[in-house]
């Protein structure tokens, strides 16, 4: 697990290291001038702009510039916004943690259902059952997200009135910010009506997750499908079978188990995309996420935003990467070290 | 009767030819490839045969539902938009804009990542390890947001999309060439070549690329159905295919306002699209079903 853990630790540095590097050298390639970029100083006078230009030693050599870069984002300083002059730093906590909620929402919700659905596809395989599954998931993740979006507000928000169309709470609530993700801030909250504030959050993120969540269930209804042919396939269940154990006490026992880990090594690969749909998703369902702000910033040619942003945006991939990798790591003996069997 | 053959004789199909075998077995596979086909030649000759140019106006028929609806016009088939353009037209040549750019972007995308892969899988030790991890980084990043930076490095715009899309999909074309050449490399077969006296460059463009070029173009179909839905939404997110431009997603995009008065804005552009994506994923699908009943015959 030692050795794990530190293959993990260092390819995380290397990312990170890469991450940051990107980001840096986007303010060079940003139309504009190199020192007003990273920082977001629009209205600077010439004498700040010579102290920063001394913070970011824009006069030495690039490897110090990167290394003055560095040590600002490690105090927190991600430079100001140039269109609002906040602090954007200060903007990312506002707003990553209602992307956050949104997108480990649609992920359960996708798992849920896409996982179940591909074990039945692969135990019904090649019966009728099995190819309506294959057919709706094709289906599934062609639909464009943002048609499918706009068609779901249609029909469950304007047509059936059903569920609210735009944003993560009713105004009528006042729900102090404390950790941003809506649920534990409800919860934490003494507002009287804080079961009417939770039916109300969870009708506003029921629309834009269930949207989401389409796409990725449908290939973890592919993925569940071939992991759960493949181990259905293999010596173990035989010897099970042969034992005299019901296919019932097969599947249960033996064969969900083992499929699930090979579908949770893929589950990381998919985040990635989930977040894509999901950045889409919040302009549509005008929902208070980091996606919305990032394509805000870039109509608004906010330079330093869209740096940070990408920066926060992927760390957050990457973190959720490798916390699932280790998931599996712990659930599959075989993934942590190669003298456990194989 | 004449028999043209009096020996009995072994046919050796290429492996594309083998691939093609096994891939019009599947009707409904079949069915998506003539929906392809279909599209490429919308995709090149729409400009001759749409009834109108995608940019004229008829103010006399604003909003026009199509022409099923009791106040449709048989005229303009799929009626009009808001500013009395015919959506027939536009859609026929958004074709060529979504569909057949993005064919575009990925054969672009697709030469460029198999150089650099097969130039990967030819070296090892640490430039090759770097370039290992490299992906994989670039891999983890989503292509949209990915997409959308390099969007705003170049400003929005069609060709900058395009630019964009390019450089997006490219990474994953250089890492399945370089893991299929390494496993070609390994076969008796390049062996055998090799110790003929071929260079490691001869044995690449005579030997491997006829080999992998099914794993490639099987690849392609799946990075095409990306490509659209890519610029697609870069184009519904205003940062693609600017207002006059008849691409679908910026089509969408120019319906929402009058979505509920005039829904047939919103739904032709996104059925076009989900049409051009199923029948994409089709072809890829039947040509993973084939290479898979290849490899295990």
């Amino acid at each position: 697990m030692l050795i794990f853990t530190l293959r993990r630790l260092n390819l995380f540095i290397f990312t990170m290291f890469l991450l940051t590097l990107l980001s840096f050298s986007l303010s060079f390639l940003f139309p504009g001038e190199q020192l007003i970029n990273i920082s977001g100083q629009v209205n600077a006078t010439p004498k700040q702009l010579m102290v920063l230009a001394e913070q970011y030693q824009t006069d030495n050599n690039i490897a110090q510039q990167y290394i003055a870069y560095i040590s600002h984002l490690f105090q927190g300083d991600l430079g100001i916004s140039m269109a609002s002059q906040l602090s954007i730093s200060n903007e990312i906590m506002s707003f990553l943690p209602a992307t956050i909620e949104l997108t480990l929402v649609a992920l359960f919700i996708a798992m849920i259902f896409g996982i179940p659905i591909g074990f039945i596809a692969a135990i019904k395989h090649r019966k009728a059952t099995d190819n309506i599954i294959l057919t709706v998931s094709m289906l599934g993740y062609s639909i464009p997200v943002f048609w499918l979006g706009l068609l779901a507000i249609l029909v469950f928000s304007i047509q059936l009135g059903w569920l609210p169309s735009a944003g993560q709470l009713s105004l009528v609530f006042e729900i102090e910010h404390v950790t941003g993700i809506q649920f534990i801030d409800i919860l934490l909250s003494d507002s009287p009506y804080k079961w009417q504030a939770f039916q109300d959050a969870s009708a506003h993120i029921f629309l834009p997750a269930c949207v989401i969540a389409l796409a990725p269930a449908t290939i973890f209804v592919r993925l569940a499908r071939t992991a759960m042919m493949d181990v259905l396939d293999s010596q173990y269940i035989r010897a099970a079978k042969a034992k005299g154990l019901s296919f019932r006490q097969i599947i249960y026992h033996h064969a969900i188990r083992n499929a699930m880990v090979h579908v949770i090594r893929d589950v990381g690969l998919q985040f990635a995309n989930l977040v894509t749909i999901a950045m889409v998703t919040e302009v549509i369902f005008s929902w208070p996420g980091i996606g919305r702000w990032l394509i805000e910033s870039i109509f608004q040619r906010d330079h330093t935003s869209i740096q940070g942003g990408l920066l926060a945006l992927s760390s957050f991939i990457f973190i959720v990467h490798i916390v699932i990798d280790f998931i599996y790591a712990a659930l599959n003996p075989l993934a942590r070290e190669s003298r456990n069997g194989a | 009767m004449a028999r043209d053959k009096i020996y009995l004789e072994e046919e050796f199909p290429s492996p594309l030819l083998q691939l093609w075998h096994n891939f019009k077995v599947t009707p409904v596979v079949m069915i998506g490839f003539s929906c392809f086909i279909f599209l490429t030649i919308l995709a090149l000759f729409a400009p001759f045969i749409t009834p109108y140019t995608s940019v004229e106006n008829h103010l006399d028929f604003l909003l026009l539902p199509p022409a099923w609806h009791e106040d449709g016009n048989v005229s303009f088939l799929l009626g009009t938009d808001n500013l009395g353009r015919d959506m027939l037209s536009r859609l026929m040549h958004g074709t060529s804009l979504t569909f057949g750019l993005s064919f575009v972007v990925v054969l672009i995308s697709l030469g460029i990542g198999v150089v650099i892969g097969s130039v990967s899988a030819l070296t090892s030790g640490i430039k090759s390890s770097f370039l290992n991890h490299f992906l994989d980084v670039i891999l983890s990043i989503p292509s949209l947001l990915l997409a959308i930076v390099i969007v705003a490095i170049l400003g929005p715009g069609l060709s900058n999309t395009l630019w964009a899309i390019i450089i997006v999909l490219i990474p994953q074309f250089v890492h399945i060439t370089r893991n299929v050449v390494t496993q070609e490399f390994r076969k008796d077969y390049v062996l055998a070549s090799r110790l003929d006296g071929a260079s490691s460059f001869r044995i690449l463009y005579h030997s491997v690329f006829p080999n992998i070029l099914e794993k490639l173009i099987s690849q392609a179909t799946l990075a095409q159905s990306a490509a659209i839905l890519d610029i697609a939404a870069l184009g519904f997110l205003g940062l693609g295919a600017q207002i006059p431009m008849a691409e679908w997603g910026a089509m969408l995009k120019n319906g929402i306002d009058l979505f509920y008065i005039a829904p047939w804005t919103v739904y032709l552009p996104g059925l076009a699209i989900l049409f051009a994506v199923v029948a994409t994923n089709l072809v890829g699908e039947g040509m993973r079903h084939a290479l898979k009943i290849s490899k295990e015959a």
